[in-house]
């Protein structure tokens, strides 16, 4: 029998895999490790050093994101020296950051949050934020809020190591440093796809969603998320619509819409600009909202469903009764759910008694 | 869909879009994968920077072949002609999987003698892919176990598209890449609920569940279910309904859809139309097929229903309603309850749930799924015979659904309408990132609209110089049967010969120059191939609207 591998963490032994990191083993066994640049769908950055953990036989604390488990490794996570470190770090890290959680406009602040897990002092002296924006950028998705960035760089590598278009990129350095694009350019005018993804992986809400921050809408925190299938192409993608109930006296509004957590679904916590953006049309003024039949003087007229059913059923029945069933056909939708399919396809062969049913888009 | 139930025994993609990443080999062909299918290329990409090789065959260059190692950049509607000459070098260079072979196949014998009168060289002169390219893209992959193929709708959608795909079977078949993980034939489905909509039974030939509607066991089945009797007659595609509408069908009923916008040769069409006695219409926009209907529902979108998707890898997922629908719009399947009752049903369903019950119960491979299942566990892939199956990640194995994989001998066709004097360019019609179908959705949004406000046409610099067309200028597009006016876009990235448009647009509508040709088995009309001109516009600068 093969000994499984195992290192001591925290006094008790866990079983680690060949190629996992210390992170993903803790992650595994229920330890908190708190990271800020981590994304499991990135090479392991080791930037941030939120994630410092102490190692038997090393000097320095060691990354965990970026430290391959070995086996026998003897590994801290909480001890004294550790918690100091990340109660420092954050502690300077928040010096050029907003504190007040007011200014966590839409996703939560991840910093803010560990801070006041690790009860980090937030009486340092604070430091102007002099990161670039890019004020010009027309783009109608992203935007960027220097002062919230703490250059990890989850979105520069996101863009180029997942959505692989490379359209931002880190810029100048210390704390000049900033999220930029090649001259400044606005996202439209770059390489760039709209994906959001940076939006996604972005701890801190620096990247946010441009249409609820212009129109202050809630902060993602007070949203009720409505996990759901996207409505665009065959991947089907997961994704959650982050609602505001009380929004369009009361019919409810979608204010922006998330990705669920990497590993967890089909996408991977992936979403294009389609699933990610392409969601207005549903408070469209040009939605249909009344039953509609046309009347003799050949316009369309608002009436009752009531009516409405009556004239459509009336109709089909007629040319059912003088030109056979055959002479109807029935479409359905790949757009519309698997049961309204399922009941196209029975109205017309159990009701009508045609075969004629086809779905639009039969590939 | 139909060319995969008769070969292999399912219509679905083989594997998962999860094992793409850890593929050794991706064939991709006929798919613009990072515009059509953004988060599986993004998967593809992943699979490419771990090292897979990935060979694009497309006639135009796309995303994709800038990462690729080799693009087969072939002649549109060729497609069988490259494909039998890849079956051909896996034949006489014996690199086929005889065990495989032996014990999952039959047929294989007719499918070589097909096969071996495609010789590469050959293939090359018809295809305008090097010999030389054909034969290590053949040896490649049939020499990598994990070997996956991917394709969509530029498989598809040709006269011939049952061909293409029974081709890309032959090659699946031959060299035993079924029924194991990261290899397969997949093909991605364009739209949300195409896999889900076939599933249900929303086609002429199936019952749900892919039951034959021909087999007279199933339709004594359904009347039992249904409690009453039910019609032997053969029913038409929509390509088929689309060209006698107003003929011989009198009375439509329409859900979601905009057939005059997306279905081709709409001027044709139209003039159906405009016969047309009576038109039932559901949807959440005034569509341009509004113009004809008698009756409108204000239905609903996703975000404001229950019910469920099923994707391209056969994983049935809920969709949640998450807000009011606006006015008195209802949901699809409540206004289709109540049209039934309206028409005679007794129908109480109280909710989806209930509906897909009905469904599932008699369907085997959806046996085990429902609603309260997926709440629970998440998205649930078919085969899932019961209730304590834990679904299918991969579809084959030990041993093909069929019984046995069947080969096709498939022999080349030319597409419908070639060039000639008169029409001397190839069409194709596509999808764009931005946009999605006919972006009645995304044309709402400002986002897409701003990175692609107008139509296009792309055209071979060579081609745009005869014509004395700039890029930028306006051109006309012209085939048999219609005309539009775009854009031009001089551009290397489509052959000479050929040109490009996107089908979004509602002012330049690319579906009143396409065939209404159908392919023999599906009905899937060739919206990549037909004969067009293209020549500077005659009319001056539109002025900007508002
Ligand atoms: S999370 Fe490990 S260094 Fe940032």
């Amino acid at each position: 029998m093969i000994q499984q591998a195992h290192i001591m963490l925290n006094s008790k032994p866990a079983a680690c895999r060949d190629g996992e990191t210390v992170l993903q083993v803790a992650q595994r066994e229920g330890v908190f490790i708190p990271t800020l640049c981590h994304d499991p769908r990135l090479k392991p950055a080791g930037a941030c050093r939120t994630c410092l953990v102490e190692v038997e036989g090393q000097r320095r604390l060691l990354p965990a994101c970026a430290t391959p488990a070995a086996a026998g490794m003897v590994v801290k996570t909480d001890n004294d020296r550790v918690k100091r470190h990340v109660k420092g770090l954050l502690a300077l890290y928040l010096a050029d950051h907003p504190k007040d959680r007011a200014s966590e406009t839409g996703a939560p602040d991840q910093l803010l949050d560990l801070a006041e897990r690790f009860g980090a002092p937030t009486d340092w002296p604070a430091m102007p934020n002099v990161r670039a924006a890019r004020p010009g950028d027309a783009n109608p998705y992203v935007h960027f809020q220097p002062e919230k960035c703490i250059a990890c760089a989850r979105c520069t590598r996101y863009c180029a190591e997942v959505e692989s278009v490379h359209a931002i990129t880190l810029a100048n350095r210390g704390s000049l440093t900033t999220i930029f694009t090649a001259d400044g350019r606005g996202l439209m005018d770059t390489t760039c796809e709209l994906c959001g993804g940076c939006i996604d992986t972005c701890p801190t809400g620096a990247m946010t969603e441009k249409k609820p921050f212009l129109t202050k809408a809630k902060p993602e925190r007070q949203l009720e998320k409505v996990r759901t299938t996207c409505n665009y192409c065959g991947v089907g993608c997961q994704m959650d619509l982050n609602v505001d109930h009380s929004a369009n006296e009361g019919r409810g509004k979608v204010v922006k819409v998330t990705s669920p957590p990497p590993g967890t679904t089909t996408n991977d916590g992936n979403l294009c600009v389609k699933g990610r953006f392409a969601y207005d049309f549903l408070e469209h003024r040009d939605r249909l909202t009344m039953p509609l039949v046309r009347g003799d003087d050949g316009k369309f007229h608002e009436t009752t469903w009531e009516a409405a059913l009556q004239a459509a059923a009336r109709g089909l029945l007629k040319i059912k009764t003088e030109h056979g069933s055959d002479a109807l056909g029935f479409i359905s939708s790949s757009r519309c759910t698997m049961e309204e399919n399922y009941l196209v396809q029975k109205l017309s062969r159990s009701i009508f008694k045609t075969n004629n049913v086809h779905q639009c888009a039969a590939t | 869909m139909a060319g995969l139930v008769t070969t292999f025994g399912a219509g679905a993609m083989t594997n998962s879009i999860g094992e793409i990443r850890d593929a050794d080999f991706l064939f991709v062909t006929g798919s613009n994968t990072t515009e059509a299918h953004p988060i599986i290329a993004m998967e593809m990409k992943r699979a490419v920077s771990r090292g897979a090789k990935l060979v694009v065959c497309d006639p135009r260059s796309i995303w994709l072949t800038e990462i690729a190692h080799r693009h087969l950049k072939l002649q549109p509607g060729t497609d069988v002609w490259l494909l039998n000459a890849m079956a051909h070098v896996i034949v006489v260079e014996d690199l086929v999987d005889k065990d495989f072979i032996a014990q999952h196949t039959e047929n294989y014998e007719a499918m070589k003698a097909a096969v071996l009168k495609y010789p590469p060289e050959e293939a090359e002169k018809i295809t305008g892919v090097p010999a030389e390219d054909i034969r290590a893209t053949a040896r490649e992959y049939a020499a990598t176990k994990k070997a996956g193929i991917y394709y969509t709708l530029g498989i598809t959608e040709h006269t011939h598209g049952t061909d293409n795909v029974y081709c890309l079977a032959n090659l699946v078949l031959m060299t035993g890449h079924l029924g194991q993980p990261n290899a397969g034939l997949n093909p991605l489905r364009g739209q949300n609920n195409v896999q889900g909509a076939n599933d249900a039974g929303a086609t002429p030939v199936f019952f749900p569940g892919y039951q034959r509607a021909a087999d007279e066991e199933v339709v004594a089945k359904y009347e039992k279910i249904w409690d009453t009797d039910l019609s032997r007659a053969p029913g038409l595609n929509l390509n088929e309904m689309m060209k006698v509408v107003g003929k011989k069908i009198k009375g439509l009923f329409i859900m979601g859809e905009d057939i005059v916008l997306s279905e081709p040769n709409a001027c044709k069409l139209e003039q159906g139309l405009n016969g047309i006695e009576f038109l039932v219409l559901q949807d959440i926009f005034l569509n341009e097929t509004a113009r004809y209907a008698k009756v409108i529902f204000p239905a609903t979108a996703f975000a404001e229903k229950d019910g469920t998707f099923t994707n391209s890898e056969r994983r049935v997922q809920l969709v949640r309603k998450a807000v009011e629908p606006p006015g008195q719009a209802r949901a699809d399947w409540q206004i289709l309850v109540d049209l039934g009752n309206a028409c005679g049903a007794k129908w109480n369903y109280s909710k989806p749930a209930e509906i897909y019950d009905e469904l599932a119960r008699h369907v085997p491979r959806f046996a085990g799924i429902s609603h309260a299942r997926i709440e629970k566990e998440g998205g649930l892939q078919w085969p899932c015979p019961a209730s304590d199956h834990p679904g299918t990640l991969f579809l084959h194995k030990g041993g093909v659904l069929r019984g046995k994989g069947l080969f096709e001998a498939v022999e080349y066709r030319p597409s419908s309408e070639l060039a000639d004097n008169e029409f001397p360019l190839i069409l194709s019609t596509g999808r764009t990132l931005y946009h999605y179908n006919s972006a009645t959705q995304t044309r709402r949004e400002s986002g897409p609209h701003t990175k692609q406000p107008e139509a296009f046409v792309q055209i071979h610099p060579k081609d745009a110089e005869r014509r004395g067309i700039a890029d930028g200028e306006l051109a006309e597009v012209y085939s048999r049967r219609g005309k539009v006016l775009c854009r031009a876009m001089v551009t290397r990235e489509v052959r000479r010969g050929c040109v490009w448009m996107p089908f979004h647009f509602a002012e330049a509508r690319a579906n009143t120059l396409t065939t209404d040709a159908g392919d023999a088995v599906t009905g899937t009309a060739e919206y990549k191939v037909c004969a067009v001109e293209v020549r500077k516009a005659s009319v001056p600068e539109p002025q900007p609207a508002d």
